[in-house]
Order: C-alpha cells, then sequence, then structure tokens
C-alpha cells in the first residue's frame, strides 16, 4: 500500500513517464522494490559521510515529505561554525543496536523493530518528558511543543522497509547521505565503513554507518572532535604569509 | 518480565481484594449483584490484578521512577504548590479529556480519539457498577414504565419515564457507546489502511485494540437488534459472544496498547517536572543554556543504573567550559558527555569523523 | 509606460510574493491517494534533474525522486524538493490583467480577447509610427526549446522585429561566444560521466555547491576514483572547503590566472605537443600573448600565492586526463569571453579534449540555458545556431518557416542594449515573457526608468514579477508542468518535460498566447500549430544542417533513450555525449583555435572612494530573479534576505560585527542588509546574492559595462563602499538550522 505508484495507473492522461511498477527505486543496480530483508541482513546500508554534506538542505526539505512524517522534517542539520567554514552537520538517527533513547524512556515509547530501526515514539505513550533528547549521544530526538511529544527519524520507514530508499539518502546532491547496498559502496567509494562509536568510556554499535579513510583504528572516538579545528583550508586566501 | 515482580503481585493481589471488598460492600452484601454477569467479573478482576500488577512493574524501571518521584515533588514543591493545585483540574482538562496535543497533530485523528475515549468512558460507568452490583434499577409506581436509579441500597431521587428521551437514553447508553466507538474506530482504520506512513510502522498491537473495540460494540449493538426487532431471538447466543468479547478485551487491557490509558497521565508530572524553579544546565562545549539541570542530572543517575557510562576518562580532550558541570556530580576525569547540548553533540560527531577522513571525505 | 500603477507595497499586498508552505490537501491528506504521477525535470537549474509530480485534481500535491534517470539518480537539491508548491499558489494569475491605478493591486482581470486586441493594437500603432524595429521583445530561458524557437519565429515573422533577445545574455552568452570562438560550436564539451573518469577537476568561477547541487556527486565521484580537485574563487564556497588547491583570486583577474598557467605550461613544457600540431592553430600567438605572465605576476595580479599556482599549473599539466568546469565566476565580467577563451587554452595546451575525462565546459545555469540559446533565441541567431547574418543560413529557414528571406529582420541588439535603447527613446513597445529585468539587470534604477518610458509594455507571466509592475497589459501564460516539450541539459542532452496539469483559471499555455497574437497579426499562416510537438517537428528540420543540429532527435527517442545528445543530425545517429573525439572540432577544418587573451583590468576597479570588490551570485535555495522560489515558503526560509558577507579582517576595519546593517555604496546606489561576518570570503571583497527585487536587490550596485563580444554585464566585479549604519541580530546561529526563523511561534518551540 504503501507503494507510491498512483492509485489509478490507467487514469487519463498517464501517456508517458509515470513510475515503472517495479525495478530500481533506488540509485545503482542492487536494489530492487521487495529486498526489504536486505534492510534486516545488513545488505541495505546507510551511510554518512559528513565531510561531503554541502549544506544546501535538500536532505531537511526532502525528510518533510516521507510518508511517517509527513508535514514535518525530522533530521538536523546545523553549522560547525559558519564564521569560519562552510562545514555543515548533517544527523539523522544512527539507530543504534542498544538506544539508550529507548532504554531512558520513562513510558517505554521507544521500539526497536528486528531489522534494527529505532521507532519514533509512539504517540500513544510518548509523555513528552525528553529524557530521549537529552539522553541521546547523538542528539536526534525532537521534541515538538505543539504536540507535546518526541519526533524522531525512523529512516523512512515507509521507505525502507520495502528497501526504497529514505528521502535525505535520495535527494541528497552530494551523497554524503547515502543509502544503497554493501557491494554498491565497496565498489564505488573505495573507503571504509565504521559503526563503532566511543563517547567517553560508552562504547554505541549503530546500524547507520559512517565513512572513514581506515576502519583500522577500530571506534570513532567523538569526544576528539574537541580537539583544535581541522579545516580543509587552513588559510585559504593565503594570508599568513603577507 | 522473566520472574514474577514479588511487589507487583501484591499490589495486583490486594488491588483485587479491594475490589471484590467494594463489591460485596456495594451491593450489599451482594443482594444486588447480578449472578449473570459473573463472567463480566471475573474479566475485571483479572483486568484490575494485570493493570496494577504491570503499573507496578512499569514505575519501578529506573526512569519512570525517577520521573514519578520528581513528578510528585515538583507538584507539591512548596513555592509552587498552590498555584499547581490549582492548574491540576485544567491540566487533566486539556492533556486527559479533551487531549489537545492529538488535535494539534490531525483534528481527524482527534476526532476519532475523542468518540472512541468518551464511548468507552461511557460504557465504562454503566458497566462497572452494574457488574459490581452497585446500581441497578427498581421500577416505581403502578405505571411498569417508571423507574427509579438505586445505587448500592440508597434509592436515589432520580426516577424517569423509560418511554421518555432520558429513559431512553439510560436504557440505551450502551448502544449510544457503542456508536461512538465504532464511529471512532472507522476513522482510525480508515486512516491506518490508508497512510503510507501509518501503514509502514504498523504494528499487529495497533489493530487489535481497533479489531476488540469493533467486536464488543457490535456485539452489543446486536443485542439490543435482536431484543427490538428479531423477538429475541439468537439473544442467547449473542450473550455469549459479546460476554466473550468484552472479557478478553478487559483481559487484553493491561497487555497491549490499552495500557497507555494508565500511563498517559504521567504526562501531567511530566508538565510539572518541566515547570519546576530549578537551575538551568549550562552546555559543557558551547556555554549555553539547554535544559533543566536536575533532569540531566537524573540522568546521570539513571544510566549507570540502565548499564550506560557516559563519563569522559582524563585521555579524552576536555570541555571548553568544564566549569558548568554539575556542582552535585563533580566531574572526575574528565565530565560527562550527558553535559555536552545536543547541537554540540552532533557537531563533535561531524568533528571526529572529519579525523578520520584525511584531506577530503 | 508608466511608474507603478499603485504604490509597491500595494502591489506586493496583491500579487506577492506570498509564500506558499503546503501542499495542496494539507499534509495530513492521503499522500498515496494520487491521480497519476508524472515524470519531467526540475524547472530551477540547467542539470535539469528528474523527477516525479504527483498529481491529483489538477493539482500538483507532491513529489518522488526518480532513480531511473542517469543523470542525477533520484538527487535532487531543495528547489527540486520543493518546487512543486509553486502550483496551487495564491499569486497565480489566473486572468489577463490590465493596469488600473483605480483597481485593488494597480491591475483589473480582462477578457482575453480585450488583453490580445490592445496588445496587437498598440504593436500596429508603435510599429506604423516609429518602425518595425521600435518594438521589443525580451524572452528567457527557462522556457522548452519548442516555445524559444517559437519565440524566434514570432519575433521575426509575427512582430517582424529585430530587436529579440533574451535572459541568456546575463548567463551563458560569454561562455557561448567563447566556445564558438575556440571550439567552433557551443555546447558543454561533455557528457558529465565524464568528470568521475578526469585526473584532475578544476572548478573555476563555480559555486557547484549551491548553483549546481547534483555536479557535486560526480566530482565526489572523481575523486573516489583518485582525482584532485582545483577551485578558483574568491569564495570558498562548500565544494572549495575540501579542495586540494585552492586559488582565492580577486574578482575579475581569471584570465590573469589562467594565463600565468600557460606561461607556466609552457615554461616547464607540460604540453600535449602532438595535440597542439595536429588538432589546433594559432598555438604561438595565445602563448606570445602570455609571455610576460610569470607566476610572479600572476600572483600580483590575482592575489594568490605564487607557489599555489604553481601547484595548480603542475598538476593541471601533469595530469593525463582532466576537466575544468566553469560557471558565471567567470563569465560575468566584460572580459567574459576572454576568461571562456583563456580557460580553453589550457585544455587545448595539454591536450584535454575528445578523450574519457577530459574536458573545459561551462555549467550553463538556468534551466533550458543550453537549448534556449541555440534555436533562434538570440538578436543575431536562427535556428540550429546558426547567424541571421548568414545569408545561405536565412534561405534555408526562410524555406523551412514558408516565408520569404526578406520577412526574416537582420540582426537586433542585445538585451542590456533594448533596455538602453528604451531609455534613449529609441524603442517604444516591449513584450516580454520569462523575463524580470528589473531585478535581474545591473543597475536596476536605470532599469525602471527606461521601463517607465514605454509607450506599451506587455508581460506575460504566471505570477506578477517585479518588472510587470510596469506592464499595461499582463497575459496570465503556463507554469512548467503546465505544459510539454524539450529542454536542454548542461551536459547538452535533450529531454522531455510532461504535462502534470493544466492552466488553471483562465491562464493559457504561452505558446498558446503567441500564436493568438500572431493571428491578430494576421500573421497566422506562419503559426497553425495544433500540438507542441509539431513545434518541436519543425525545430529538428530548422536545426537540420546547423551547429545545433536536432535533426535526429524525435519525442519518442527522448523517453526510450533518456534523452538524447545533440548533435544527433539522423534519426539512426546515437547522440553525442562527448564532443571533438579524436580532436576533431566544429571548424572546417577541424582545428581548434587557440585565443590570444591579453589581460585587462575590470570596467571598474578600486579605488578611495570605492575600496571595496563587490561580487554578487546565488544562494542554493533561489533560482535567478526569484519570481517561482521566493513564493514557495520552505525555499524562502532556507535564506530569507540577502546578506553581505564580508572578511572579519575588513569588518573590523568598518568596525562591523555579525549582524550589523551596513550600507553598501556603488556609483550606481546603495543598498543597506545584515553582514555576515565569515574568513571564507576574500578581505577585499564583499558578496551579495542577486535574487530579490527592490531595495534588496543587489542589482542596485552593479555596472552596466557590457563584455564587448558577449554583451553579458559585469555582475561580479564592482567598486563599493561599506559602512555600518547599526546593529542587528547574528546571522549565524549555532543552534540547529531547521528552526525556521520565520515560522509561527508554535514550530518555534521545536527543541533539538
Amino acid at each position: 500500500m504503501s507503494d507510491p505508484a498512483p492509485r489509478n495507473p490507467d487514469a487519463p492522461g498517464v501517456a508517458v513517464g509515470t513510475m515503472p511498477d517495479s525495478g530500481s527505486r533506488a540509485r545503482g543496480d542492487g536494489i530492487h522494490a521487495g529486498l526489504a530483508p536486505g534492510l534486516a541482513s545488513g545488505e541495505l546500508l546507510f551511510v554518512i559521510d559528513q565531510s561531503r554534506c554541502i549544506g544546501c538542505r535538500a536532505c531537511v526539505e526532502g525528510c518533510g515529505e516521507c510518508g511517517t512524517h509527513r508535514g514535518t522534517s525530522l533530521i538536523h542539520l546545523d553549522e560547525v561554525d559558519r564564521s569560519t567554514s562552510t562545514q555543515t552537520v548533517p544527523m539523522v538517527c544512527m539507530h543504534c543496536t542498544d538506544p539508550t533513547c529507548a532504554e531512558v524512556c520513562p513510558a517505554d515509547a521507544i521500539k526497536q523493530n528486528e531489522d534494527g530501526v529505532v521507532q519514533s515514539s509512539l504517540k500513544p505513550r510518548c509523555i513528552g518528558c525528553e529524557n530521549c533528547i537529552q539522553a541521546c549521544p547523538f542528539g536526534v530526538p525532537k521534541y515538538m511543543a505543539e504536540i507535546d511529544q518526541m519526533m524522531k527519524c525512523d529512516m523512512c520507514y515507509d521507505r525502507t522497509s520495502e528497501g526504497t530508499a529514505p528521502m535525505c539518502a535520495s535527494v541528497c546532491p552530494s551523497d554524503a547521505l547515502w543509502f544503497g547496498t554493501r557491494a554498491e559502496f565497496e565498489e564505488h567509494r573505495g573507503r571504509q565503513l565504521l559503526n563503532d562509536w566511543n563517547f567517553g568510556n560508552q562504547t554505541v554499535t549503530t546500524k547507520v554507518a559512517v565513512v572513514v579513510d581506515d576502519a583500522g583504528p577500530g571506534p570513532l572516538d567523538v569526544l576528539l572532535g574537541r580537539e583544535p579545528g581541522f579545516q580543509w583550508q587552513d588559510d585559504p586566501f593565503g594570508l599568513e604569509g603577507r | 518480565m522473566t520472574r514474577l515482580d514479588r511487589t507487583a503481585l501484591a499490589w495486583g493481589l490486594l488491588a483485587v481484594l479491594v475490589s471484590l471488598g467494594l463489591v460485596v460492600l456495594g451491593s450489599d452484601g451482594l443482594t444486588w449483584f447480578d449472578a449473570a454477569l459473573v463472567g463480566y467479573l471475573f474479566g475485571t478482576l483479572f483486568a484490575i490484578f494485570g493493570t496494577v500488577y504491570r503499573y507496578v512493574v512499569w514505575t519501578q524501571r529506573p526512569p519512570t521512577r525517577r520521573l514519578n518521584r520528581r513528578g510528585w515533588q515538583a507538584m507539591l514543591a512548596r513555592q509552587k504548590r498552590a498555584s499547581n493545585v490549582v492548574s491540576l483540574p485544567l491540566l487533566i482538562a486539556e492533556r486527559l479529556l479533551l487531549q489537545d496535543f492529538i488535535r494539534k497533530r490531525s483534528w481527524l485523528r482527534w476526532a476519532a480519539h475523542q468518540l472512541i475515549f468518551w464511548g468507552c468512558i461511557l460504557a465504562a460507568l454503566v458497566t462497572f457498577p452494574l457488574v459490581f452490583g452497585w446500581l441497578h434499577f427498581e421500577s416505581v409506581g403502578q405505571a411498569a414504565r417508571d423507574y427509579r436509579m438505586v445505587v448500592a441500597n440508597l434509592d436515589t431521587p432520580l426516577t424517569f419515564d423509560s418511554r421518555g428521551v432520558f429513559g431512553w437514553l439510560v436504557i440505551h447508553a450502551l448502544d449510544v457507546s457503542a456508536v461512538l466507538v465504532l464511529a471512532g474506530v472507522f476513522i482510525f482504520l480508515s486512516r491506518r489502511l490508508r497512510d503510507p506512513g501509518a501503514m509502514a510502522v504498523e504494528r499487529s498491537g495497533d489493530f487489535l485494540p481497533l479489531a476488540g473495540l469493533f467486536a464488543v460494540s457490535v456485539t452489543g449493538l446486536m443485542l439490543t437488534a435482536s431484543n427490538m426487532w428479531l423477538d429475541g431471538r439468537f439473544y442467547t447466543f449473542i450473550t455469549t459472544v459479546h460476554a466473550l468479547t468484552v472479557i478478553l478485551g478487559l483481559m487484553y487491557i493491561p497487555f497491549g496498547k490499552l495500557f497507555h490509558i494508565f500511563q498517559r497521565p504521567g504526562n501531567i508530572g511530566v508538565s510539572y517536572y518541566k515547570d519546576a524553579d530549578v537551575p538551568r544546565a549550562t552546555c559543557t562545549d558551547c556555554g549555553q543554556e539547554w535544559a533543566s539541570q536536575l533532569q540531566v542530572d537524573d540522568l546521570k543517575d539513571i544510566l549507570p543504573e540502565l548499564g550506560f557510562d557516559y563519563s569522559i576518562p582524563t585521555t579524552l580532550p576536555a570541555a571548553p567550559f568544564p566549569e558548568v558541570a554539575s556542582g552535585t556530580h563533580a566531574p572526575h576525569g574528565n565530565g560527562n558527555y550527558q553535559d555536552v547540548c545536543p547541537p554540540c553533540r552532533r557537531r563533535l560527531v561531524t568533528l571526529a569523523q572529519s579525523r578520520r577522513v584525511g584531506g577530503f571525505g | 509606460m508608466a511608474t507603478f500603477p499603485v504604490t509597491e507595497q500595494a502591489l506586493v499586498d496583491r500579487y506577492g510574493p506570498h509564500l506558499n508552505r503546503t501542499p495542496p490537501g494539507g499534509w495530513n491528506a492521503d499522500s498515496t491517494d494520487i491521480d497519476k504521477q508524472v515524470r519531467t525535470h526540475c524547472c530551477f537549474c540547467g542539470q535539469q534533474c528528474s523527477l516525479y509530480l504527483k498529481v491529483k485534481d489538477n493539482q500538483v500535491v507532491g513529489f518522488e525522486p526518480d532513480y531511473d534517470f542517469p543523470f542525477n539518480e533520484g538527487r535532487l537539491c531543495p528547489k527540486g524538493i520543493k518546487r512543486y508548491l509553486q502550483g496551487d499558489h495564491p499569486d497565480r494569475l489566473l486572468d489577463p490583467l490590465e493596469r488600473d491605478p483605480d483597481a485593488p493591486g494597480g491591475f483589473r482581470p480582462v477578457s482575453w480577447d480585450h488583453a490580445l486586441d490592445r496588445t496587437v493594437s498598440e504593436i500596429r500603432r508603435i510599429q506604423a509610427e516609429h518602425g518595425p524595429d521600435a518594438f521589443a521583445m525580451l524572452s528567457g530561458v527557462s522556457l522548452t526549446n519548442e516555445k524559444s524557437y517559437l519565440v524566434g519565429k514570432f519575433a521575426r515573422l509575427a512582430l517582424g522585429t529585430a530587436n529579440l533577445d533574451y535572459n541568456g545574455r546575463l548567463c551563458m552568452v560569454s561562455a557561448g561566444a567563447g566556445n564558438m570562438a575556440s571550439l567552433g560550436m557551443d555546447r558543454a564539451s561533455n557528457s558529465w560521466a565524464d568528470i568521475p573518469q578526469a585526473g584532475v577537476v578544476w572548478i573555476a568561477g563555480a559555486n557547484v555547491a549551491e548553483c549546481a547541487p547534483i555536479t557535486t556527486s560526480y566530482i565526489w565521484r572523481a575523486r573516489d576514483n583518485g582525482a584532485k580537485l582545483i577551485v578558483s574563487d574568491p569564495r570558498v564556497h562548500p565544494l572549495a572547503r575540501t579542495a586540494d588547491i585552492f586559488l582565492g583570486l580577486k574578482p575579475g583577474t581569471d584570465s590573469a590566472l589562467f594565463g600565468t598557467v600557460l606561461h607556466i605550461l609552457v615554461e616547464r613544457d607540460w604540453l600535449d605537443h602532438d595535440f597542439i600540431e595536429a588538432h589546433t592553430q594559432g598555438f604561438d600567438a595565445a602563448v606570445e600573448a602570455v609571455a610576460d605572465y610569470t607566476v610572479q605576476w600572476g600572483s600580483q595580479v590575482t592575489g594568490v600565492p605564487a607557489g599555489r599556482i604553481m601547484a595548480a599549473a603542475e598538476l593541471w599539466g601533469t595530469s593525463d586526463t582532466g576537466m575544468l568546469l566553469h560557471a558565471r565566476g567567470i563569465e560575468h565580467h566584460t572580459k567574459g569571453v576572454d576568461n571562456v577563451k583563456s580557460a580553453i587554452n589550457l585544455g587545448l595546451a595539454t591536450g584535454k579534449f575528445g578523450r574519457p575525462g577530459c574536458g573545459v565546459t561551462t555549467i550553463t545555469g538556468q534551466g533550458n540555458g543550453q537549448g534556449g540559446r541555440e534555436h533562434g533565441h538570440k538578436c543575431d541567431q536562427l535556428p540550429g545556431n546558426r547567424k541571421i547574418t548568414d545569408p545561405a543560413a536565412r534561405a534555408y529557414i526562410a524555406e523551412v518557416w514558408g516565408c520569404d528571406e526578406s520577412e526574416i529582420p537582420g540582426a537586433g541588439i542585445t538585451a542590456q542594449e533594448i533596455v538602453e535603447a528604451i531609455h534613449r527613446g529609441e524603442i517604444k513597445g516591449l513584450l516580454s515573457i520569462c523575463f524580470n529585468p528589473a531585478v535581474s539587470l545591473p543597475d536596476t534604477t536605470y532599469t525602471r526608468e527606461a521601463l517607465a518610458k514605454l509607450e506599451y509594455y506587455g508581460a506575460i507571466d504566471f505570477f506578477l514579477n517585479e518588472t510587470a509592475y510596469q506592464a499595461d497589459i499582463v497575459l496570465a501564460g503556463s507554469l512548467h508542468e503546465e505544459d510539454e516539450g524539450t529542454s536542454t541539459s548542461a551536459e547538452g542532452r535533450v529531454i522531455k518535460i510532461n504535462q502534470a496539469i493544466d492552466p488553471p483559471g483562465n491562464a493559457r499555455k504561452d505558446w498558446k498566447i503567441l500564436l493568438d497574437i500572431a493571428q491578430r497579426l494576421g500573421r497566422g499562416q506562419y503559426f497553425t500549430y495544433d500540438t507542441t510537438e509539431e513545434i518541436f517537428e519543425e525545430l529538428r528540420v530548422a536545426s537540420k544542417g546547423g551547429k545545433a543540429d536536432y535533426y535526429g532527435i524525435t519525442w519518442q527517442r527522448i523517453e526510450d533513450e533518456q534523452g538524447v545528445f545533440w548533435p544527433c543530425p539522423e534519426i539512426g545517429h546515437p547522440g553525442t555525449p562527448r564532443l571533438y573525439e579524436g580532436g576533431t572540432f566544429a571548424f572546417p577544418d577541424g582545428r581548434a583555435r587557440f585565443n590570444p587573451v591579453a589581460y585587462r583590468e575590470p570596467a571598474e576597479v578600486v579605488d578611495d572612494n570605492y575600496p571595496v570588490w563587490l561580487t554578487t551570485g546565488r544562494v542554493v535555495s533561489q533560482y535567478l530573479s526569484g519570481t517561482q522560489t521566493r513564493r514557495i515558503g520552505p525555499l524562502v526560509d532556507q535564506y530569507p534576505e540577502p546578506l553581505c558577507e564580508i572578511h572579519p579582517t575588513l569588518a573590523g576595519e568598518l568596525n562591523i560585527r555579525d549582524g550589523d546593517r551596513v550600507e553598501v555604496t556603488s556609483r550606481r546606489g546603495s543598498m543597506q542588509l545584515p553582514a555576515k561576518v565569515v574568513t571564507t570570503i576574500r578581505p577585499d571583497t564583499v558578496f551579495i546574492p542577486f535574487h530579490w527585487a527592490g531595495d534588496k536587490a543587489a542589482n542596485q550596485l552593479t555596472n552596466r559595462a557590457l563584455d564587448p563580444i558577449s554583451k553579458i554585464p559585469e555582475y561580479k566585479v564592482s567598486a563599493v563602499s561599506v559602512r555600518r549604519v547599526g546593529a542587528g541580530e547574528a546571522t549565524t546561529d549555532r543552534r540547529d538550522l531547521n528552526i525556521d526563523p520565520n515560522a509561527p511561534a508554535s514550530t518555534d518551540l521545536r527543541r533539538f
């Protein structure tokens, strides 16, 4: 039912260019409708490479078009510090194997599906306490004051549960957010994936992976982000030599 | 819940005993207890036991226990007690009865929920007293159409003509509630079957309560239909089916989605907790205020109980504003990651990733 | 014929821009309950990304990515995602309008008969009194190929005026002229599929991440394959941030940079002598022109450290493959054509043409900027990119059109020159479509003065754009999704725009409006089309044998083959994704031309009174003059108003802090806007994006100086002074950018 194909494909005027009934629903050859188990088996991957983000906010606009939370954008896009860099910070839910948000929820409102996707809060249960918002190590859940509840990225479950790419990774112009098969990634991207994180003493494993040059050194130490700026162009206009 | 929780078991049994006591007292020593309704009584007692059991288990979970305590503390806090007591009925009306937060999501969804909510309230107000033997009707006067409502053994001044409008409403109260519930169920169902988002995150547990409410309401209406238009044909059969659906429905309450009825009032406590006059926590990485210090500290207490350790060892860089870490949780090592605000957490993730991609991503 | 019929505020109140934020039926509507999904392309830039529009009850209610179109494979920028909100818009024109100062908003709805009759009688009167060329037409390349072709024919055969030009004059003409002079053909040298095969990618004057966002993914793919990235730009734009070599040059010094690199290539012998020998001519003269352009000189002129220029030259010169992509950053100059020629020289000197991963190409900006500049839309052009002054071309087109060759006027004047002729009183009447010169031409004060002198101005548009404030008649036309036709993407790929819905109310399809006018001018015999496809069939024939040869392309082929790259001279021809294969260029002798380029200064340089360089450009959430994108709420939220980017060093000297209001003044005018203090711009330069109108228009400041060949205005270089006028709120909030600053308080409560 959530196939976005038209209800009435024989409606007059659908002469050209209507969505194929089956066939690829995401980039590349490996992804076809009906491959939903790929999400559970880890064959289908959601990959982030923050360094590629160009801050265009296509993800933000696309997110609000997803069927599970239409009209509400749940992805985050921040600037690191626009006064010195155009580097931006895209953040979707990383879908932790052992989600902190669900554990700190006093109302049992956050559930994890068998395929590892951590759902947004169950509307009847969420009591709007914001424990999850404050505890999530990635800063993902959002408190929506108007409805007094938390909402968060659910990896566009209407799409990914059927093997279709989530909205943000579908539209991302720079492949900073990317969804596809492991084989595809390995063939084209030539880099490695990491989904283990250290937040101080806490190690977290996530379903969503990030791109690194070398996964060998192990989990990504998030607190190393505190060390002084690592910038691509440290002196873009050659001012220091003057 | 691999083993039975003894505390919860005790509370559950106590609740059942109290309920039984109330049945005996309220029905004047079982005088007015209707033996035909014993099945319903059994279902109700089971629901009471299960709900209380689960409620106690639930409130013992570390985050729930903490929030429960903080909610009461905040509500009864000396400085705000008066205003909180005044605001309590308002909060209950707005959040629990009128469910304004649902209307802000979708008017239709709110309408459906209200229909089911008030339908069930009405049904409960009628059936529970009847089942417990607290309420019955006595014929008054010579005319067979006048009745008086009797609560426990006390005559109420409420007498009515069974063929009048009020009488009709009293006699058909359950039919009215069934119609309200059915309307709500149909709205929910049509949304659930059409909305791709709702479909995707669907759980079997979302349909079961709708199916149960549907079955109870339809069989209930069939009883009336049988009585009024079919000269009572199939009445016994329908009675049995109806009783079965109701009893199963009652027994389902503690297990499924309907348990939210008992969780939702926690929202009132949360709003006092959030409104409490407590210091604001300051982010150790950007120096901006971002949350209630009380809640941040509560989380730092609870997380270790849940098996998480977000403390930062001295081998990792210190925060730019370490001094703002809360006093009661004096920082050891390089503080606690839970003192970092969400936007700074996201930024740290990106900055950390950039260190692992040399040159470019 | 006039200034505004009512106050600007009254016009804005009635005709917008108002912000549409919600799809028809609201967010809670069932998004699967639709009538159809129509595969089409985005209207908001030359990349022409494919997507599906969801349609219900003749309204576009949403979108869905198209994963199967090879160019974008589902990718879209925010404009493509939210473009569907331009439909069902409160500002949409539903009737023809006539200027009426007494009507609310200054215009009253009139019948089509009245609007068309008035238009035709004014055309006849003006042309009778002042000659046929006293009535001009301005057009634009958001139009399909069919409409572009039709406009060209309409102006020549129906209006009978030589003075037709188009808004590509503000966009691609420098690249076009440079391409023609150096390579013999005006098209991107490659399909984008070549970019990932390049060993080095040089992005010159192109804010790819914001103006051609999907191209970013091609550059990343190249880098995944090991390519190095060079970026030359006065700003560290998002892609520049990650460049291997960043050349942060002074505005207006691109040809000095390219000339210096050519000098180094020769000096170090990083040349492809075989290629130069076999496939080019004029190398010696080009080298002679840069004989003095040592790296020290280049560093001095451009402000880029010598070592970086040397490193870039080495990377470019020693890499076997490489592509240089440029855009308005080097083209919006009085030396736009020179800049393009000097960039092409670097490709020719190192043999980087006609092979996989090799090429020098412009990134065409406008929706149909490529196709719209090929089929008679320009003042000196006939279909197939033929010269209107070429007797053979005139004869051929006259035959296709079934007219006498003498009925085709000669070459006219260019867009900016038309406005200047209006200002001088030589042109008295104007019909415009798809062009908003009051925002997009430089020196807006001057443009307004000119428009006020028109005796008659008719505008065809779907919204009342700011130029049409001064119109006598506004003809309610059609949106992109309300008509079908073809378009040619930045790659040179001819693609199909499909109609999703019919024009609402009494609005009409643009091409039918032109047919109506032609009919009433008594020229209906040349415009007998019943469908858009018939126009395309005629275009095919008209382009046959021209440089831009579409003869082998049919609508069916486009659908079957996911677009066809021109030139495609026969039905059986596969199309030409990569030009100049085997080193064969589009000149009779097959040789490319080196063109000698001597550096000269911009038309205006900084001095004591105007000590700061101003450069202008775009932001990702807006498109051109904003007629459409300033009406789409979520896009406006992203970047609601122009900000003046300024380096902290300069800001410190001027006592300006982030968010302060500053006044930027040039010889043309001045404007006030908030300062955005960032280290990502040269300390001697400020940047203002140009999408806004009235007192927010960057073009209040820009210079009307034109390139002598392409006649493109010098948007990228002006001299200005900057001063602080007051305090304001900081422009950079380190909190979540999703939080919409203008939204009602309720959503403002979204936390983290």
